[in-house]
């Protein structure tokens, strides 16, 4: 607010009409910038307060220091959502990444049907994961889709969503069925800069298409890599639509996930503080991973 | 393909080609990629448009462009398999769930679809879905657009300053906000509310930074012009500012529509009573009551008619936008 009270000295210098000017635009701004201050800036900064309060809605909030965050450390239900969340992270992020990949290296050239193979792929990408997991729910039961194919395949049979090993991965298909889209068309706009003449040039040395993928293609979509990484497992940190509808957190929660625990205890057990714990500790744990991956892919210039 | 924006790097490319390529390529070369992908059709060596700007020495050979094909097949087919799966179960009998039988395209029925249409439920959410989405859209394309405008043409003491604390919020993840958010909607009493649902979806920082950045791209002189003519800022805001930015509005517009549609966690929270749920929610809860299978499939098929035809219809948009600014999908 430093800015606006400096503001009468500044326009007296620029004369009338650049005071208009002034206000036309604080006047254009204006809408924006109260929702702003209503439903990002202040809910920003409470959320992060609220994290240090025993607040429930009911009584005003008192301050009770790390309390939420020793009663987190102590949690055994925060390290099995945890546990799972990074286990879901971990199947979701890389095979969404290697899926986008493959798929956007062999649409990369244009021929006929590339167009329609592309909106195939991202058609999932738009598809909200609630509906999509209806029928997932049906792909993934006893003697589903799923379980047939996986008896022809030597794997493991029966519904895979009732089983506690097996759920993790269930659900990461899902969401890497539901992502992979998006990154494709990421990599295939930043292929677009892969310099042809050393791909051509690379031909004539008689490097093979590994070599060629390695040395000429791969550092040039560097930085939609990593851009790929953090989104993907921002995403995937805060998965919660797929294990709402598909599995409840179940079974035993063995699919119990960090925003759902951040759900339960804001939302059934009110315990708004609490909650706001679990938020605030899922985003350091996002910020922690960016930087990894910040380090790791910057590394290997 | 729309995805090749790199005009320089084409017209390179078409003129290596020449060497190897037909004549139709030399003809074109310099042109924007996608007119020349359009007027061509299959070229004189029957080959189809895969040939043109790849050099001859990329090109794949016979086996690998089967091979592709047949890699691409499957995972096209096993990537729509849901929706087909999902289309079809949702016209069948209750009950009819074994697999493969249930899967083939016979003894369908609408009796889900009456169940579903027929009952109080579905149709309320749907009306709820579209006032959330469209009151969302609009809302948001309209702040984003003013904000955008002002924040791109206008000096005002500040500018930067907020401009760059707007932008700030796009790294404040939903789940620290949310539960703040919520305790502010339920103190002004607008649980169960549309407009406890729809106002804090508008405050989005990413649609204004990515109106800014457009209309940023816009010449002064287009606006001057008109000052000088004598229109208001009123006038010029709606005659000249909102055509101009009708491509940035498809797009944005496109993705808040999706985004809304989609959104499950918020209307969860908000619409706590039956009448006040959007779609998502409410199949959900669907799901939880164990209604039949192909009745719920049937309310997702309902839910999911729109977003496809947004999707067709302003696909381009959603591929462009991705590729352009990496909104998110």
């Amino acid at each position: 607010m430093a800015a606006v009270a400096e503001q009468p000295r500044r326009l007296r210098r620029r004369g009338p009409h650049a005071r208009r000017e002034a206000r036309i635009g604080l006047l254009f701004v204006l809408p924006a910038f109260v929702l702003f201050v209503l439903f990002r800036f202040g809910p920003s900064i409470a959320g992060v307060l609220l994290g240090f309060t025993d607040y429930s809605l009911m009584d005003s909030p008192t301050f009770t220091g790390l309390d939420n965050f020793t009663r987190l450390w102590d949690d055994p239900v925060f390290w099995s959502s945890l546990k799972v969340t990074v286990l879901y992270t971990v199947i979701t992020v890389p095979g969404t990444i290697v899926a986008a990949m493959g798929l956007a290296l062999l649409t990369r050239r244009a021929f006929r049907g590339s167009k329609l193979f592309r909106s195939i792929f991202f058609l999932p990408v738009v598809t909200s994961l609630v509906l999509a997991s209806t029928v997932f729910i049906w792909i993934f039961s006893t003697d589903g889709p799923w379980s047939t194919v996986m008896g022809w395949v030597g794997g493991h049979t029966g519904s895979w969503l009732a089983d506690d090993v097996f759920v993790v991965p269930a659900l990461a298909i899902v969401g890497i069925w539901s992502r992979f889209g998006y990154g494709m068309l990421i990599l295939l706009a930043s292929l677009q800069n892969v310099p042809r003449e050393l791909e051509e040039a690379a031909l004539t040395d008689g490097a093979g298409p590994w070599q060629r993928f390695r040395y000429i293609i791969l550092p040039s979509l560097k930085p939609a890599l990593f851009f790929l990484a953090v989104i993907e497992t921002t995403a995937s940190f805060q998965v919660f639509d797929a294990v709402y509808v598909m599995t409840g957190g179940g079974p035993a929660n063995a699919s119990y996930t960090l925003v759902f625990q951040l759900y339960d205890a804001g939302f059934k057990y009110f315990d708004l503080g609490y909650a706001s714990a679990i938020g605030l500790a899922l985003f350091v744990l996002t910020l922690i991973v960016a930087v990894i991956q910040r380090l790791v892919i910057g590394k290997e210039k | 393909m729309s995805l090749d924006t790199h005009g320089t790097h084409e017209a390179r490319e078409a003129r290596e080609v020449t060497v190897t390529e037909s004549p139709s390529v030399v003809a074109v070369k310099g042109r924007p990629p996608r007119s020349r992908l359009r007027s061509r059709g299959r070229d004189r060596f029957g080959a189809g448009r895969e040939q043109d700007t790849v050099p001859y020495a990329l090109r794949g050979t016979r086996r690998g462009k089967v091979l592709r094909g047949v890699l691409l097949g499957v995972v096209a087919l096993a990537t729509i398999f849901p929706f087909y799966a999902m289309v079809v179960l949702s016209l069948k009998p209750s009950g009819a769930v074994e697999f493969p039988g249930s899967l083939l395209p016979w003894n369908l029925t609408t009796s889900a679809y009456s169940d579903v249409l027929g009952s109080q439920d579905v149709p309320q959410w749907l009306i709820n879905t579209l006032i959330y989405s469209i009151v969302g859209v609009l809302g948001t394309l309209l702040l984003s657009a003013l904000a955008g405008y002002a924040f791109a043409k206008k000096r005002f003491p500040g500018r930067e300053a907020m401009f760059w604390s707007f932008l700030s919020m796009v790294m404040v993840p939903y789940h620290v906000t949310m539960i703040p958010t919520f305790v502010l909607i339920a103190k002004m009493n607008g649980v169960d509310t549309y407009w406890g649902l729809i106002l804090p979806s508008l405050a989005n920082a990413q649609a204004v930074f990515l109106m800014r950045q457009f209309i940023q791209g816009l010449p002064d002189e287009l606006f001057e012009a008109a000052k000088i003519d004598g229109a208001s800022e009123f006038q010029i805001f709606v005659r000249i500012v909102l055509p101009l930015i009708k491509p940035i509005m498809a797009t944005l517009g496109t993705f808040v529509f999706l985004w809304h549609w989609n959104d499950f966690l918020w209307p969860l929270i908000v619409g706590q009573s039956t009448d006040m749920r959007t779609l998502t929610v409410g199949i959900a809860s669907l799901q939880q009551q164990n209604v039949p299978l192909n009745v719920v499939l049937a309310g997702s098929v309902v839910a999911f008619v729109p977003i496809f035809m947004a999707y067709l219809v302003g696909q381009r948009y959603v591929t462009e936008g991705v590729a352009a600014t990496g909104i998110k999908g």
